[in-house]
């Protein structure tokens, strides 16, 4: 009996030995193919310093590189530029250049190139809106061939960060001057792919660049194809017609979970979700009041039902992913507390608060219904909002209106800090001098150390001291109530089973550097 | 009849222009700042700014609308304000795809239509003539974006016989083509059965059959002719309504087409394609109403023009 059980026991752990051997062999990526992308939307114009929406600088980003990367952790990495220093005085900084590379017309990627790329997005005649980013260099000059100084007139901390977005794309000079104005319809960078094709409304194409300096891609090509509707661009993924599909209706995910031929990856993003308050108007004025709709409002539940669940309620006003981060504390749903806080402030039932509440339909993932859940939400604690709700266009208009005009009470708004800094994430937004129409502090908030403490993460060099100091200032943005804290979006995309290697980046890019085809 | 022709292409000057000047004003009036708009929502106001600047905004009106009309004049349709790109570039990417979507359309609308609504007349309030109208008003009432996604999760997904969405091959055509054919062709069909219905009581036609001609040779020599000039003019109609871009098809079957540029240009404030689309579908307009009219006068010998 126990020979056999020592048999049964041995011929067992061979047997798992050889069952996990089988299940994780080495899988060597394969070389060629197509892999296809649906987006919503077109690419609007292929020119990086003038590009201003997701779909367009995804596509960009496959030919077009900057100096430095963020990673899909959050990190700055040298992409282009080998190493930077910066003076002690904070406002010098050198960049080391990557040597030997080529644009894809032959041209060389130099110090000349760099100084010329960052010289047209400061150049006010280009009307590049990613200006204001790197505003605060005053000069850029050539060092050597491989080399760059670049000034700024005071330290300013989140250069590198900045230096990462999209807009800062090295593009070949002399392929911009040659084309002028229509250089955006076909692109040159450095990058793992080159421009092949645009046919406006339906693709982009993009081919190996058999010339990168780094790894070559293991596709042949990758097409960008344009299916408006989110149905229709989740069919043609389960029909096989495209490998990914950006934006997938969560509720779809539950369905898609039994799929053995696609799965949905659910990633974070860098955009926060918020109502904001106008707090210079009644009835917002009274920090109670702010207070009670962010007890009122139970974003779990939202987050769970509107989004299922592929959302992360937030407890910041930026996302986590953001340098600058720190978890604070919120405002976890209290009906009591809330209806408490109204009573102190002279309401109830009898004498309900009421306010309107404005919200876009179909810009954000389920915003309208997320603003129909918090009307019935605040509803339950006493509180009556009236919802309204414009098309994007005006509704941009209205809420950018400057205070005197400005009646709006509270208002939604998605805000994606792509710089993946806290300084893009708030300053913008809570700064007293951002109101519109300069800035985007459209809710009129102003805090004295508020302000002191965003001026200083601005010059701040030391990371560490920069995230006391932005905690410090979420904390009293927090307190106030500035706003009514909603959720981070998360990226929900479906991707075939063949199609492996895609990176999905939180600034909303789904890569296919690293990507290739299993046939 | 080809002079007619001629003072109808000129006539549809004043026409164009009209239409011009309606679209200019009409795109200015709505509300939201353009210049913020296509500056973006993440857009300084300097940069705002600037854009209005450059676009020519903050010139006057009267101004505008005359450089407008001369750039139009040489076939300068400017460039879009987002891409930058020359609207013709952009317009004449698009066309051919609506072209060829409304064509194939109106090619299911007007098989299916006409040989149900005779199908339907010849057999009045009979089970046939009472299922093929209550399949039309199905056709009909069925909104495009669910009967669009219906057919692409049966046979692209399911079936797996056609492409889902996309433009490449005739085969790409089918779905869009079907979806976009049933609401006119149920519209066709109930024109063509009381339209045949009220031929077929007339009295050359009780003339034909007291002759001793077989019926189907009444319904196809005599009757069938003579019912079709309603039917031209709703084939007309609906065809310039098609032809104005089928939003909700581009939409869902991908298609890229002139009705969604319309709709994407007008959400973004895109002036200069906002007015060259609006203009090519004025000018399909007119064109199709002369195709019409042309088609009477064949089809009925009494009809003159000089």
């Amino acid at each position: 009996m126990r020979r056999v059980l020592a048999l049964a026991v041995s011929l067992a752990l061979i047997g798992a030995a050889a069952f996990s051997a089988a299940a994780a062999p080495a899988v060597t990526p394969q070389r060629g193919g197509v892999a296809i992308i649906g987006h919503g939307t077109d690419a609007v114009i292929l020119d990086s310093a003038l590009a201003t929406d997701a779909p367009t600088f995804t596509i960009l980003e496959h030919m077009v590189e900057t100096l430095f990367e963020l990673t899909a952790e959050g990190k700055v990495r040298p992409r282009l530029a080998l190493s930077q220093s910066v003076a002690a005085d904070g406002k010098t900084w050198t960049f080391r250049l990557r040597q030997g590379v080529r644009f894809h017309d032959g041209t060389p990627f130099d110090a000349e190139a760099a100084k010329f790329n960052l010289d047209r997005v400061l150049d006010t005649a280009t009307r590049s809106p990613w200006r204001f980013l790197i505003s605060r260099i005053t000069a850029v000059s050539v060092v050597d061939a491989s080399t760059i100084r670049v000034v700024t007139d005071a330290p300013f901390a989140p250069l590198l960060a900045h230096l990462t977005h999209g807009g800062m794309g090295m593009q070949s000079p002399a392929a911009i001057r040659r084309l002028g104005v229509d250089y955006g319809r076909q692109p040159v960078g450095t990058g793992v792919f080159k421009f092949k094709e645009w046919v406006r409304g339906d693709r982009v194409v993009v081919t190996r660049n058999d010339d990168f300096y780094g790894d070559k891609a293991f596709l042949d090509d990758v097409q960008f194809r344009v299916i408006p509707d989110d149905g229709a661009r989740l069919a043609a993924l389960e029909a096989g017609s495209i490998h990914v599909a950006v934006r997938v209706p969560p509720r779809e995910i539950e369905r898609l979970k039994t799929s053995s031929t696609l799965s949905v990856e659910v990633s974070t993003s860098l955009r926060t979700i918020y109502v904001a308050f106008n707090v210079t108007r009644p009835p917002f004025t009274d920090r109670r009041l702010r207070q009670a709709l962010n007890y009122a409002v139970n974003k779990r539940a939202i987050v769970a039902s509107a989004l299922a669940g592929t959302a992360r309620v937030s407890d910041a006003p930026i996302a986590p992913n953001v340098e600058g981060y720190s978890a604070i504390a919120g405002y976890d749903w209290d009906l009591e507390r809330a209806e408490a806080l109204l009573r102190e402030a002279g309401y109830s039932r009898a004498r309900p608060l009421r306010a309107v509440f404005h919200h876009p339909s179909g810009r954000y993932i389920r915003d309208a219904e997320i603003a129909a859940s918090i009307q019935g939400l605040a509803r339950r604690a006493g509180i009556e909002l009236e919802l309204r709700t414009l098309e994007f266009g005006a509704y941009i208009a209205l809420t950018a209106r400057p205070q005197a005009q400005n009646d709006i009470q509270m208002y939604m708004l998605g805000w994606g800090t792509v710089t993946g800094d806290a300084d893009y994430g708030l300053y913008a937004l809570f700064h007293s001098s951002q109101f519109p129409p300069v800035g985007f502090n459209r809710g009129f908030y102003k805090n004295d150390r508020v302000d002191v403490l965003l001026d200083r993460g601005r010059v701040t060099i030391d990371q560490s001291e920069r995230d006391k100091i932005y905690a410090e200032a979420m904390k009293i943005i927090t307190d106030d109530a500035a706003w009514l804290f909603l959720h981070s979006e998360s990226q929900v995309t479906g991707v075939r089973g063949t199609a492996q290697g895609v990176i999905i980046h939180p600034a909303e890019r789904v890569m296919f550097t690293r990507a290739w085809l299993r046939r | 009849m080809w002079a007619y022709i001629a003072k109808r292409l000129l006539l549809a000057i004043p026409v164009i222009l009209g239409v011009a000047f309606v679209v200019f004003a009409m795109v200015r009036i709505v509300p939201g700042d353009p210049a913020q708009v296509i500056a973006g929502e993440a857009a300084t106001k300097e940069f705002v700014e600037a854009v209005r600047k450059d676009l020519g905004l903050d010139r006057p009106l009267l101004e505008q609308f005359v450089s407008f009309v001369g750039n139009l004049l040489r076939g300068d349709f400017g460039r879009s304000v987002r891409s930058r790109a020359p609207v013709v570039l952009e317009v004449r990417a698009r066309l051919p795809n609506t072209i060829s979507l409304t064509l194939a359309g109106m090619l299911v609308a007007i098989t299916v239509g006409v040989t149900a609504g005779v199908v339907s007349a010849v057999r009045p309030y009979s089970l046939v003539d009472t299922s093929v109208m209550l399949v039309a008003l199905a056709g009909l009432s069925m909104p495009v974006f669910w009967s669009g996604l219906m057919l692409i999760l049966v046979f692209a997904v399911w079936l797996g016989w056609l492409p889902a969405v996309g433009t490449g091959t005739p085969a790409h055509l089918i779905l869009p083509a079907v979806t976009l054919g049933m609401a006119t062709a149920a519209i066709i069909a109930r024109m063509t059965r009381s339209s045949m219905l009220e031929v077929l009581r007339s009295d050359y036609i009780r003339t034909a059959r007291a002759k001793g001609l077989a019926e189907p040779s009444v319904v196809s020599r005599h009757a069938f002719r003579n019912a079709l000039i309603p039917v031209i003019t709703v084939v007309g109609l609906q065809m310039g309504t098609l032809l104005s871009g089928a939003v909700l098809t581009e939409s869902v079957f991908a298609w890229p087409g002139i009705g969604r540029l319309l709709v994407e240009g007008i959400l973004t404030r895109d002036y200069p394609i906002v007015q060259a689309a609006v203009l090519v579908v004025a000018m399909a307009f007119v064109l199709v109403n002369l195709f019409v009219d042309v088609l009477y006068a064949i089809a009925d010998p009494r009809i003159h023009y000089d």
